[in-house]
């Protein structure tokens, strides 16, 4: 039942949603935006599943089975998990400057509550 | 500011004491969010339930990716072979997304002080908090504070002073440790694990036909200056996790990786084609161009994450003046909350 993966996933990308969308302390809106990354992760993952699958590694497949039989359902879908690995690496990066910013505002405005941080409205 | 109109941003800190007494925290417009949450949860499932199962057949680029990788690029990990090789060139535009990430992080963090080292807050800002009121005699307050200080021992001596490691400090000083290393359980565990762990990250990276790639190899060479720094201190470390030395060696990979992928278009005809000779499969070399990339991408991962990681470690603490004070006096009647703040200070 990889559906259930699915719909985790969309409800990890909700609960980090929900948490930017309510809370006004920014560290909680990066960690926030961290379960939304999150949440595309194990979709990607799950996406690449199918049953009874092995690992996209080409060295012995399992049973005498040739690689191009492979490609034809029996391994996990390779692309998929090379965009996993993309999202991760983007996801880190993006975590890092968001991180820089909060302790930049929290420096300048002395709060971590973005509504208090009011010279941006116009 | 006029009186009648206060500005709601500059009440000062204490007038908003209670609220912030509290252990919840405020949350903001949760009908509104939660209604939005619901739509998005709602359109999310609608797309998801129609996505293809665990029995659908492999997408069309997946079995392209399997069918390539050996015969085309003489490896055995499709996943190697999509990152480097046929989706080479997104690879290559995340690189310097990654770069582009470490910049900003990079020129966010910067401080004021001479940028020789990332840990130097401490000296940054010495002159001007030495200027401070030199005439004004020190009233209680700041003669406790100051004495507070020195039994810190937050001074430019303090280095020699203090022990290179908690095991040269008498057993039972009622002041926390202060030695920058670990103790000797966790520096003979480190000596033990860093090398392995140090290797394994070039393994993951330089038999490119098993599964791995720059992009591990590169998280866990941050691991290992992680955890040098955290056993052994900075001292330890300064002489190679600088700015100068770590900057120079990411644009050096950035470079690797630009002349890799554009030497495919000015041999092959093709941004990110293979014009190495393609080594037979299960040896270092198999895998031609993807094999140069994934090494420059172990560089450019590497040291990228240690300088964003050290940049965000040794951010200065460059705090804005604290205004509550004066804005008191200017403006301390205008609230009902300032007002009862002011009658507690003159009760006091």
């Amino acid at each position: 039942m990889i559906l259930a993966n699915y719909l985790v996933s969309a409800l990890l990308f909700c609960a980090g949603l929900y948490t930017v969308l309510t809370r006004r302390n920014l560290i909680k809106m990066v960690m926030g935006l961290s379960l939304m990354e999150s949440s595309t992760y194990l979709l990607f993952i799950s996406m690449a599943y199918r049953s009874g699958s092995t690992a996209p590694v080409l060295l012995s497949p399992p049973n005498g089975q040739s690689p191009q039989q492979l490609a034809h359902g029996n391994g996990a879908d390779p692309v998929l998990q090379n965009f996993c690995l993309t999202a991760i690496v983007i996801g880190v990066a993006v975590t890092a400057v968001f991180l820089t910013v909060v302790v930049r505002i929290a420096q300048h405005y002395r709060t971590l509550d973005a509504d208090e941080i009011r010279e941006l409205r116009g | 500011m006029t009186k009648t109109d206060p500005d709601p941003a500059r009440i000062s800190p204490r007038a908003r004491a209670p609220r912030e007494a509290v252990e919840s925290e405020p949350r903001h417009r949760v009908v509104v969010g939660a209604v939005l949450t619901a739509g998005i949860a709602a359109a999310l499932t609608a797309a998801l339930v129609h996505l293809p199962r665990e029995h659908a057949m492999l997408p069309q680029v997946a079995r392209q990716a399997l069918e390539v990788a050996l015969p085309g690029w003489k490896l055995l990990e499709p996943v190697n072979e999509v990152v480097y090789g046929t989706r080479g060139f997104d690879t290559f535009g995340e690189t310097f997304l990654l770069l582009a990430a470490v910049i900003s992080v990079v020129v966010l963090s910067r401080s004021r002080e001479a940028r020789s080292g990332y840990f130097g807050e401490d000296v940054a800002g010495l002159r001007e908090q030495a200027r401070i009121d030199p005439d004004e005699p020190a009233d209680t307050d700041e003669r406790r504070a100051r004495a507070a200080e020195d039994a810190e021992g937050e001074d430019e001596n303090e280095e020699e002073r203090r022990p290179g490691t908690p095991d040269a400090e008498s057993i039972g000083t009622p002041a926390p440790e202060k030695a920058e290393a670990m103790s000797v359980v966790v520096r003979g565990a480190m000596r033990a694990a860093t090398p392995i762990l140090a290797v394994t990250g070039c393994y993951l990276v330089a038999w490119g036909y098993s599964p791995g790639g720059g992009f591990p190899g590169g998280a866990v060479a941050l691991g290992v200056v992680m955890l040098v720094y955290a056993a052994f201190g900075r001292r330890r470390i300064q002489k190679v996790v600088r700015p100068s030395l770590l900057e120079t060696i990411e644009l050096a990979g950035a470079a690797l990786i630009i002349a890799t992928e554009a030497l495919g278009l000015a041999l092959k005809g093709s941004f990110s084609a293979n014009w190495l000779p393609l080594e037979p499969e299960q040896t270092i070399r198999s895998g031609g161009v993807a094999q140069l990339f994934s090494a420059g991408e172990l560089v450019e991962v590497g040291t990228g994450l240690t300088i964003a990681v050290f940049a965000l470690l040794a951010m200065g603490h460059d705090w804005s003046p604290d205004e509550s004070e004066e804005e008191e006096e200017e403006n301390g009647d205008h609230s009902e909350a300032d007002d009862a703040d002011q009658g507690q200070e003159a009760r006091r």
